[in-house]
């Protein structure tokens, strides 16, 4: 029993950082209408402003995730700017196409200033736990599932609670509509790219206190965030949070309890993709 | 005009045609560390290479390729070092994957590869009769029979008896983990827990989990540098208490000694820049020259090693003829960084030169890797409970 919920607790707290990168990935795709495939590339570039605070300037990586959000939010703005506004009308294969190859010249930059080695972080509080009965809760991990928990509630405060978020909605529900009655839409689409890669950002901070950080470090954690929007529907971000404690369970309850699941769990998200879109196809023919 | 001189003297000199030498490596991916410290390795090597005249009279010239740690990457890139470069002899190689994925071409266009890593079986039996493939990292059963003395001497001098693996799920970790397991057995261990893992992916939750059912002694873990510190920190943070964490990455993550996470934490390894042979001094204070610093990392003097001894076979061979440089370079017999080398059949293959008696066992210990085993090279005493 204590195996059980020790499992469902690690999937709960792993659940955390897969809710943050996927919201920002859905909200790039509800209000901007964009596949973002660089989305993992602006958590890389958090982590490595987490190792670089720390390394460089002893700074611990935690204080860091103000740094690393503005300046990912930056980073996602010039984005939104230079390249992304210029294909929001443009063919769906186009615009995945750029972000694509926004996502690899990241890389390649990250690969020349700090070369390809995994970089990893120091703490004082790296080894850290608490017990709560016969479980253990990691320190680190549980810092990073709090933090997660509250940017995620301060984004939901956002958009149903402030006239941004409103018009971010508006824009989300039907883009000329907004422009009619005298919304800046293309304000609101800077905002919401530069917000949802500033979410990415800080993911990378908490990735790189639990794991490392690396050029490559984002791929996996992008390719996860696409399972969860799949699951919880493009742009839902409610859906989101129920998406990720599913993958999150699900991929320690794998890794725990079905032999050689190790090796298994990295294709749990295939498998939960496959199902999402085959249920969501059975209850469209079923109507 | 010294300007133009040199010019004038880099013309001629390559214009005499060079013997140039394909290096494939993994500079960027999981296996990045190991690359880039046999980048430095070779490039020492070529320097003192050419400084000394080169190979045949020619300069030697090195052709770099990136396989980015993944057999897609590594097939097109050998390929092309092969066929569009027209590299002399292929040499590198550090993932057991990717020299799995590039003995088809090898085979292919018959090419000569003075080979640095891949330690699995499975490369071994890829590789078989090949009269142009010289193996100069030991192979897994090498890696086995080491630590299976270092385990040996654990159980006779600390009682450690139980024993759980954690192996990525790839060639490296993979292939010879059933012979792995069946050894321990033989030799008296309890194999407590056996599970396989996906490289980066960091979660070792599930496996630490387990491990504190099973109670092991040691902790032994197969796999790459970006999975040392996740399972070091699992660990500590589940209060899983183990007599030893013994990994063997082919590198270990940049900084990784510093971390108080990592003290204790037990590894093997070829080399370690404070081993007592006379050319690994001399291998440290030319790469400290050179670089600035020191690497502890052994794949760079064993690509050192490596182009030292091919140049040295070209250059008795007379010529770039692969046959005759193969016969020369099957008779080497010179003190390396690692002791001596020399190449002789194992199991499938024809030329293997390191064995198991080069490896060396250590520990992080206050920032640095101390050799603790064999005793013979041993620069501390064996920390054991090193999470207790």
């Amino acid at each position: 029993m204590d195996l059980f919920l020790q499992t469902l607790l690690n999937g709960l707290l792993q659940s955390g950082v897969y809710a943050l990168v996927a919201a920002g990935l859905a909200l790039a795709v509800g209000v901007v209408g964009i596949v973002n495939f660089a989305h993992g590339e602006y958590l890389m570039i958090g982590a490595f402003i987490a190792y670089g605070m720390s390394a460089v300037l002893g700074v611990d990586p935690l204080i860091s995730v103000t740094v690393a959000a503005l300046a990912v939010f930056a980073a996602g703005a010039l984005t939104y700017r230079v390249a992304i506004r210029h294909v929001l009308v443009a063919p769906e294969l186009n615009q995945m196409l750029l972000t694509f190859g926004i996502g690899i010249v990241l890389q390649n930059l990250a690969l020349l200033l700090f070369g390809a080695n995994t970089r990893t972080l120091s703490t004082g509080y790296q080894g850290s736990s608490l017990a709560v009965g016969p479980l253990t809760v990691g320190g680190p991990k549980l810092v990073a599932f709090l933090l997660a928990a509250a940017l995620l509630g301060g984004l939901y405060t956002l958009l149903y609670r402030s006239s941004l978020g409103q018009q971010m909605r508006a824009v989300a529900q039907n883009r000329r509509g907004a422009a009619l009655i005298g919304l800046n839409v293309d304000r609101v689409y800077l905002i919401a790219f530069s917000v949802a890669c500033a979410l990415s950002g800080v993911a990378g901070v908490l990735v790189a206190t639990t794991l490392f950080a690396s050029p490559t470090v984002g791929l996996v954690f992008s390719l996860k965030a696409f399972a969860i929007i799949v699951m919880a529907g493009l742009g839902n971000l409610t859906g989101v949070l129920w998406a990720s404690v599913l993958l999150g369970v699900t991929e320690a309850l794998v890794q725990t309890y079905v032999p050689g699941g190790g090796g298994w769990s990295d294709a749990v998200f295939f498998l939960m993709i496959f199902a999402a879109l085959v249920g969501r196809s059975l209850r469209g023919a079923a109507r | 005009m010294k300007n133009f001189l040199t010019l004038a003297m880099m013309l001629a000199f390559s214009c005499a045609g060079a013997v140039k030498v394909g290096v494939l490596l993994p500079l960027s991916g999981s296996g990045s560390v190991s690359g880039q410290a046999a980048q430095n390795g070779y490039r020492l090597a070529l320097e003192e290479i050419n400084r000394a005249g080169g190979v045949l009279g020619k300069p030697l010239e090195l052709d770099f390729a990136d396989d980015g740690s993944t057999p897609a990457k590594a097939v097109p890139e050998f390929v092309r070092l092969v066929t569009v470069d027209r590299v002399d002899f292929m040499a590198g190689g550090v993932s057991s994957a990717t020299s799995i994925a590039v003995s088809g071409p090898a085979r292919q266009y018959n090419t000569f590869m003075a080979w640095i890593g891949a330690a699995a079986v499975t490369v071994q039996d890829a590789f078989a009769g090949d009269p142009y493939f010289f193996h100069y990292h030991p192979w897994a059963y090498d890696n086995v029979t080491a630590v299976l003395a270092y385990y040996r001497y654990l159980k006779s001098s600390k009682g450690a008896k139980n024993i759980a693996i954690a192996y990525e799920d790839g060639p490296f970790g993979a292939s010879g983990i059933d012979s792995l397991v069946a050894l321990l057995k033989k030799n008296g261990f309890n194999v407590v827990l056996s599970e396989k893992f996906k490289s980066g992916s960091g979660n070792f939750g599930p496996f630490v989990s387990k491990a504190k059912a099973a109670k092991p002694d040691i902790i032994h873990w197969i796999g790459y540098d970006v999975d040392a510190l996740p399972l070091a920190t699992e660990i500590r943070q589940q209060g899983l208490n183990v007599g030893m964490v013994y990994g063997t990455p082919p590198s270990w993550p940049v900084g990784f000694e510093k971390n108080p996470l990592a003290q204790g934490v037990a590894g093997l390894s070829l080399w370690l820049p404070s081993s007592p042979q006379p050319a690994s001094r001399s291998f440290v204070a030319a790469y400290q020259k050179r670089f600035g610093s020191v690497t502890e990392e052994y794949f760079a003097p064993l690509a050192y090693v490596n182009l030292k001894t091919l140049a040295d076979a070209i250059n008795r061979a007379g010529s770039t003829d692969k046959d005759k440089v193969a016969a020369e370079l099957a008779k080497t017999d010179v003190d390396t960084p690692f002791g001596r080398l020399t190449f002789s059949e194992s199991g499938k293959t024809k030329y293997q030169g390191f064995k198991a008696g080069s490896w060396l066992d250590f520990q992080f210990r206050d920032g640095a890797r101390l050799p603790v085993y064999p005793v013979k090279f041993a620069r501390g005493t064996i920390q054991y409970n090193s999470t207790r």
